[in-house]
């Protein structure tokens, strides 16, 4: 018995690391017993089944973004005073760096970021079946953090981010071409941070970026089931 | 003895070589890590890619494992939910 314990260990150890501890989609949704108004968890409740489509979309069709956990949800700005909820997603961004993105001043980066990201993803969010519509819902939300360039050589890396909340109609008509981006971004409620530190409303510009609709990442696999 | 001799100087030798084009950068790194891999998951990948990248197969699940388990360096500083939103 003895002589064959070295091999059952082995096999065990390599099943058993083949079935990880995953961050699945579900853990991108903010659950319900998490938001402390009714409100709240009345939204969380009734789009529940489009959040986790959205969330497992994002998990397979956009892999170089990662939602952080219980990153989307119906989300009150810090600032906010009545109970306003936003459809809200953040995510990590991944990027490989040629040097391009790291010779951008800090405005140039929020705006390239904004541009290829943050547009996508609130486009996306309001093909979600019945949210745009819902008087309830106060408009959609945006935080996206990405690894400030060279800061990974330093000691400390640090993230650079930037939260926006803008409200359903000022989207529709950005959306729909109708609004200036000079106009929407004075309207939207945002604010832009390095790691921990607010840098308050970095002025940014917005451009049409359609990176993450024609982008193929080099040896991924979609998993079986899965469409883009 | 002579040949041990040799032996243990060939060692040193290496080692000393080796570990001159080290920056005490890297060092702080590799004693702050006592294993290679960050994770079993990490390790498999390796065995599944070759070093050059050149012919990857990459899952879903690589590149979150990647993430949560920080394969390929430091923590970075981020802000905190609370001071984004309400609650």
């Amino acid at each position: 018995m003895s002589r064959w314990a070295p091999l059952v260990l082995s096999v065990g150890l390599v099943f058993g690391s083949a079935v990880p501890g995953l961050a699945l989609p579900e853990d991108g949704v903010t659950p319900v017993d998490q938001y402390t108004t009714a409100k709240g968890r009345n939204l969380a409740t009734t789009y529940l089944p489009e959040l986790l489509r959205f969330s497992e979309n994002v998990y397979h069709c956009l892999p170089w973004v990662g939602v952080v956990k219980s990153g989307i949800g119906f989300r009150q700005p810090k600032s906010a005073t009545a109970d306003d909820r936003y459809l809200s997603v953040w995510i990590s961004i991944d990027q490989a760096d040629d040097g391009t993105f790291a010779s951008f001043p800090l405005d140039r980066r929020v705006s390239a970021m904004f541009s290829r990201y943050g547009v996508d993803m609130l486009k996306r969010m309001t093909q979600l079946g019945g949210v745009t519509s819902d008087p309830n819902v106060t408009g959609f939300s945006v935080i996206l953090s990405w690894l400030k360039p060279d800061s990974a050589k330093s000691a400390q890396p640090l993230t650079e981010t930037l939260a926006l909340f803008v409200d359903t109609a000022t989207l529709r008509e950005f959306l729909a071409k109708q609004l200036p981006a000079p106009e929407f971004t004075s309207r939207a409620r945002y604010e832009v941070f390095e790691g921990k530190q607010s840098l308050g409303r970095v002025p940014f510009d917005i451009w049409e970026d359609n990176f993450n609709s024609t982008f193929k990442l080099k040896g991924y696999e979609l998993a079986k089931g899965q469409k883009c | 003895m002579r040949c041990r001799v040799v032996a243990a100087t060939f060692v040193f030798a290496v080692m000393f070589l080796t570990g001159g084009c080290i920056t005490s950068e890297d060092w702080d790194v590799w004693r702050s890590h006592n294993t290679h891999f960050a994770s079993g998951e990490h390790g498999l990948f390796s065995l599944r890619n070759n070093r050059d990248g050149s012919n990857p197969r990459v899952y879903r699940s690589d590149i979150e494992d990647a993430r949560n388990q920080n394969w390929w360096g430091r923590y970075a500083i981020n802000v905190t939910p609370e001071q984004i939103y309400k609650n």
